[in-house]
């Protein structure tokens, strides 16, 4: 049996880079998920409303901007 | 029920250029995705539309959950425009 394509140095990085792309899907599906959770609280209707639209995107942003202030105040415990 | 499972990456790769792995990898990941996904939304319009589950599907539970899904569909492009657009 011959591995080599496996083994191979491009192999690992298009393996690297389908990581990537892995991490920000399941990013985005968790945001989402959270996301909805806390902007659309009745029975969705033909289309989103002004402030659930806006809620939503509101939502992706102040999270990244949690993570940043999650990532410097861990930073600074050491 | 693993969604990565499958009998020809191993068996066959002795004969399978670089190219052809990453292409049957990138297809059992969009599958992967895709079933996560579906599982997701079945949750959500669940919650949202079926509040009090009676001996059959309601009219206006039907068109809820076909709005659901359209939501939340929209609702994840939403999310990721706002993910990657915005100037921080």
């Amino acid at each position: 049996m011959d591995p080599s394509a496996l083994n191979s140095a491009e192999m690992q990085r298009l393996l690297n880079q389908e990581k990537e792309k892995a991490m920000v899907n399941e990013m985005l599906a968790k945001l989402t998920s959270e996301c909805w959770d806390k902007c659309i609280s009745s029975a969705p209707g033909s289309k989103f409303s002004s402030s659930e639209s806006a809620c939503l995107s509101n939502c992706a942003q102040r999270y990244m901007d949690m993570s940043l202030i999650i990532m410097k105040r861990f930073q600074s415990m050491h | 029920m693993d969604s990565f499972s499958s009998p020809s990456i191993g068996s066959g790769s002795s004969n399978m250029s670089t190219s052809d792995l990453m292409d049957q990898l990138k297809t059992q990941l969009a599958q992967a995705y895709a079933q996560e996904f579906l599982e997701t939304v079945r949750g959500k319009c669940f919650d949202k539309c079926i509040t009090k589950p009676s001996s059959s599907l309601s009219g206006s539970e039907s068109s809820c959950i076909s709005r659901c899904v359209d939501r939340y569909i929209e609702a994840t492009g939403i999310v990721s425009r706002a993910l990657f657009n915005a100037p921080h």
